[in-house]
């Protein structure tokens, strides 16, 4: 039984590079942390499996072959998931640019959430660091990102901030219940609960903006009373630097962007009095990394067209699970998790995903792959988006992993002129 | 292989040539001897007539990370305007101010360039860089570390460390992040921005470490010297853009004591308060300091006129300048304890009468710094233009009527604002040879790069010899990259990889204990995985080592 130290986890974007992996006879187990996603992921470890044609097991060489026709013989392909790290995303890319296909990833809804307000408006934003060591106000926008970062609180928030005199931190949450692990990591720092409509964070955000000039002239908003959004204007006022922290894939209804844009709005107007900055939370399955990818190799991020000239970017066009409908073959990529949506029916799919993932539909061609920082290294981004990470491998399955695959699918495609 | 580039005009001012004809022999991608009558070329290119200079390089260029990126996603209308501003169907992105790594690679190589360096990596983000580098083709990289910011290195000073340790953690950072040279950015400054602070003297103790950045300066100044590095400090200035700020600019060079020192980008900090404007021209004030020290070195960063966008760590300085957004949205973050990132588009426009002194005194200063191996042709890409300008930029240099014509159709103020009419100099293809190549190569320490000497690398670019230096500029007949051609009259013909340059300066490894406990208990990293192991970088192909000399500088 071999001992990992100083592991570091892949999974949720926030970059904890200090578990503890113990290997067992059936697979991995998180000695050093109750984080359910760290626990459950590294756990997922079945053996290999052959990867199957049409349910039938096959040679790694007939899938890639399978694959190759099934995806070369499609007219608009979609090459989406994108659950991988750097190299498998840039292979991807790669395979996409041949065929001509749209990419996405996965969970880039929260992610375009945020671009969209970036891309309208720009934003003032921060890194995890800076929160740890500079924030002295924290306010949490909307439901607990805890949810989907679970130890956001114990490594960011908790610690004393080194580099404030004195040292003081205290957190607020707006439109949002802490979880009571939320709670339990934040024990010994003053929390203040402002349980108004989640579904309205957008408007305390803008009842906080419209209040910051003279918060006696505060009204209530989502819920929450008049005297306090005027407390909370009066304090973000007087922070010396507060950050506003929100997970955009909580935030429910259309146009969930918007909130985004109000809270942006917010931090830009502190900024008139003393420091504020920005902190969108959105990281699973290097979400962040594919994006920065595809933004440096094409200039546009995600949900982009490579369908012929120029890459086109579309938000709302090429968003995988609407042009999974026009699409006519799915190439879908999970190395991160064993699970995979389901699509209309009557075109083919090929799934790149983890030995033991459960399929509704039995896809055209299942390539089982390795998980980076599970089975070998690879890249990831952090959720802030600045820091990118190596995760090592810990044990060999005998798995491939994406690039290896997505290269081996790109040779077997029929040749054609090389592009410039 | 055997090839030879026969009877061209060698321009090679780092071996002392200056247009004489004669031959280049290129085997293994490397320049040989004359083999003697012997032996037979392969290929040979019949080159009379034509101008052969080594392949450019470009020291300060904007052109990977994170701030790179965050640009590319701010100037979407960039991005559907100038998706395709090539001919080639290559599908790869496109851009002008913001390319993707595709075009960077392949503008830059179609001009003649076989070398471009990102001056701003950010320590907490270098990984990101080396992989964005990784995907640059055909020309080589490298990344310089933003260094004066980081807490870390303001808690070192603080705590009274001497020369040594911070030569040790500078070495240390630079090993770990696996870059060329060191940066510093409006030292002090970006720290004070996290604590509001707007604006922080050179002589003013900053918020909570309590550090001036006179102190930064000069510690960083000779830690760069300790350790050996052959560039010397890169910096940033103090208030970058703000008018009388050539006194501050006037003040770093004298603050070194003699240290070796780089102003960057030295046209946005040689602004005057003079006139009935409250802004003037002090390139001639900041051109005879230059032209009197020979331990001072600068790149211009000349504007040029357009739409662009500005993306520097300089936090402070570019909320300051947030307001003149063009198009109206702008992003700035607080990076990781280390730094910061500001991204603001801008248009420079040519009848207004800032924008037009401040090409002027980019022009000013290129013509009165007197010594082309210390002045440098940059635009800073992309923050006063885009680098597919230098054509244009090489020509107002080389032309002094086209220079007068272009300057008649600009604000009707600023000749009365600038001496540029009265300076008649204008540069040889030997000086402009000198100062994107031979210089270039020599200040960063490269030593087989920008010059044809035996045994360099066959970075090799020919040029038909045209009136039009704009012409001749833009589109080179053939360059060669490590011996291999990639551009045929200005078509890419062939995609190869590049090379990453880095130094690996010797330190005591006493200091990383130190580290270790601040980045656990600081960063919420460890350093063993803050550190870039060499099989990241291009995935372990193509790291090129140049050597540190500590005392040689």
């Amino acid at each position: 039984m071999a001992t990992n130290d100083d592991v570091l986890c892949p999974f949720c974007g926030l970059g904890c590079d200090d578990l503890t992996v113990e290997e067992e006879s059936g697979g991995l187990a998180v000695r050093s942390t109750d984080c359910p996603i760290a626990r459950d992921r590294f756990a997922h470890t079945p053996p290999a499996e052959p990867p199957r044609v049409a349910g039938a097991p096959v040679s790694l060489e007939d899938a890639v072959r399978a694959a190759a026709m099934a995806l070369g013989a499609a007219g608009a392909p979609l090459v989406a998931g994108l659950g991988a790290d750097v190299d498998g995303v840039r292979a991807a890319l790669a395979l996409a640019q041949r065929l001509g296909a749209v990419v996405d990833h996965a969970l880039s809804d929260g992610l375009y959430r945020n671009l969209a307000v970036l891309q309208r408006t720009g934003w003032i934003a921060t890194t995890l660091a800076e929160l740890r060591n500079r924030c002295d106000l924290l306010v949490v926008a909307g439901p607990d990102p805890a949810a989907f970062h679970p130890r956001l609180y114990e490594r960011w928030v908790a610690p004393t901030p080194a580099f404030q005199n004195p040292p003081s931190r205290e957190v607020v949450f707006l439109c949002g219940e802490p979880l009571d692990s939320t709670r339990a990591a934040l024990a010994n720092l003053p929390v203040t609960v402002l349980p108004g409509d989640p579904a309205r964070v957008g408007d305390a955000a803008a009842a906080l903006t419209a209040a910051l000039p003279d918060p006696s002239r505060a009204v209530g908003a989502a819920g929450i009373a008049a005297e306090d959004i005027a407390t909370l204007a009066e304090r973000l006022r007087k922070a010396r630097y507060a950050v506003v922290a929100w997970a955009a894939s909580a935030f429910h209804g259309p146009h969930a962007d918007l909130t985004v844009e109000r809270l942006v709005r917010l931090v830009h107007d502190v900024n008139r009095q003393t420091r504020c900055a920005g902190l969108p939370l959105a990281g699973h399955d290097n979400v962040v990394g594919a994006n920065q990818v595809c933004t440096w190799q094409f200039g546009v991020p995600l949900r982009a067209s490579l369908g012929g000239g120029a890459p086109l970017h579309d938000p709302y066009r090429f968003a995988w699970d609407r042009y999974s409908d026009t699409a006519d073959a799915v190439l879908w990529i999970s190395s991160f998790r064993p699970e995979i949506p389901t699509f209309p029916t009557g075109k083919p799919v090929v799934a790149l995903a983890p030995p033991g993932t459960a399929f509704a539909d039995e896809p055209a061609v299942f390539i089982p792959v390795g998980t980076p920082g599970i089975d070998h290294a690879g890249h990831v981004f952090r959720s802030d988006t600045v820091v990118a990470l190596r995760a090592r491998g810990l044990i060999d399955r005998g798995l491939p992993d994406v690039a290896a695959v997505l290269t081996a699918i790109a040779a077997a495609l029929p040749q054609e002129a090389a592009a410039c | 292989m055997l090839m030879k580039l026969a009877g061209g005009r060698i321009h090679d001012p780092a071996n002392g040539r200056d247009g004489a004809v004669g031959d280049l022999f290129v085997q293994d991608g490397r320049i040989i001897a004359d083999p003697g009558p012997g032996a037979t070329p392969d290929e040979v290119h019949d080159l009379t007539g034509r101008v052969v200079m080594a392949g450019a390089i470009d020291i300060h260029s904007h052109i990977a990370g994170g701030k790179v990126n965050i640009a590319r996603l701010l100037m979407a209308e960039e991005h559907r305007a100038a998706a395709f501003a090539t001919p080639e169907p290559c599908g790869c992105g496109g851009a002008i101010a913001t390319p993707s790594t595709h075009v960077t690679g392949c503008r830059y190589a179609q001009m003649g360039y076989t070398a471009a360096f990102e001056p701003a990596m950010l320590p907490s983000n270098a990984r990101h860089a080396h992989l964005e580098m990784a995907d640059i083709p055909l020309i080589d990289t490298g990344g310089y570390l933003v260094l004066g910011n980081d807490d870390l290195l303001l808690e070192l000073l603080a705590s009274g460390a001497g020369e040594e340790a911070v030569a040790d953690y500078v070495g240390c950072m630079l090993n770990a992040t696996r870059s060329l040279a060191v940066k510093a950015v409006n030292p002090g400054g970006i720290n004070a921005f996290k604590y509001n602070q707007r604006r922080l003297n050179v002589d003013e103790a900053g918020p909570f470490h309590a550090i001036t950045p006179r102190r930064i300066l000069t510690a960083l100044a000779a830690a760069v010297q300790r350790l050996g590095i052959p560039h010397p400090l890169h910096l940033h200035g103090f208030n970058l853009g703000v008018p009388g700020n050539a006194e501050a600019t006037l003040d770093s060079i004298e603050a070194v004591e003699g240290l070796r020192l780089h102003l960057t980008h030295v046209q946005f900090h040689a602004y005057g308060v003079e006139g009935d404007r409250k802004f003037s021209s002090a390139a001639a004030r900041i051109a005879e300091a230059v032209n009197r020290r020979p331990n001072i070195s600068v790149d211009v960063g000349q504007i040029m006129f357009g739409q662009t966008v500005t993306a520097s760590a300089d936090t402070m300085a570019q909320m300051g300048n947030a307001g003149l957004a063009h198009p109206k949205k702008w992003v700035m973050m607080d990076i990781e304890c280390d730094a910061g990132c500001g991204v603001v588009p801008f248009r420079y426009r040519d009848k207004a009468f800032v924008n037009a002194l401040q090409w002027a005194i980019g022009l000013e200063l290129f013509l009165l710094i007197e010594d082309p191996w210390r002045i440098f042709l940059t635009t800073d890409h992309p923050n006063g233009a885009p680098f597919t300008s230098y054509p244009e930029l090489i020509r107002l240099l080389m032309d002094r009527d086209h220079r007068l014509a272009r300057m008649a159709e600009l604000h009707p103020d600023l000749p009365a604002h600038t001496i540029l009419g009265s300076l008649t100099r204008e540069y040889t293809l030997g000086e402009i040879a000198t100062m994107t190549r031979a210089a270039p190569a020599r200040i960063l320490g490269l030593a087989d790069r920008g010059h044809l000497g035996l045994g360099a690398a066959a970075d090799i670019t020919v040029y038909t010899d045209r009136p039009d230096r704009r012409a001749m500029f833009e589109k080179p007949d053939l360059v060669f990259k490590d011996g291999r051609l990639i551009v045929r009259n200005g078509v890419v013909v062939a995609l190869t990889p590049g090379r990453t340059h880095v130094v690996e300066p010797a330190y005591d490894p006493k200091i990383e204990s130190w580290m270790g406990r601040r980045f656990d208990e600081r960063m919420g990293q460890r350093l063993a995985h803050f550190r870039i192991a060499e099989d990241e970088i291009r995935g372990g192909n193509g790291l090129v080592r140049h050597a540190c000399r500590p005392g040689a500088f």
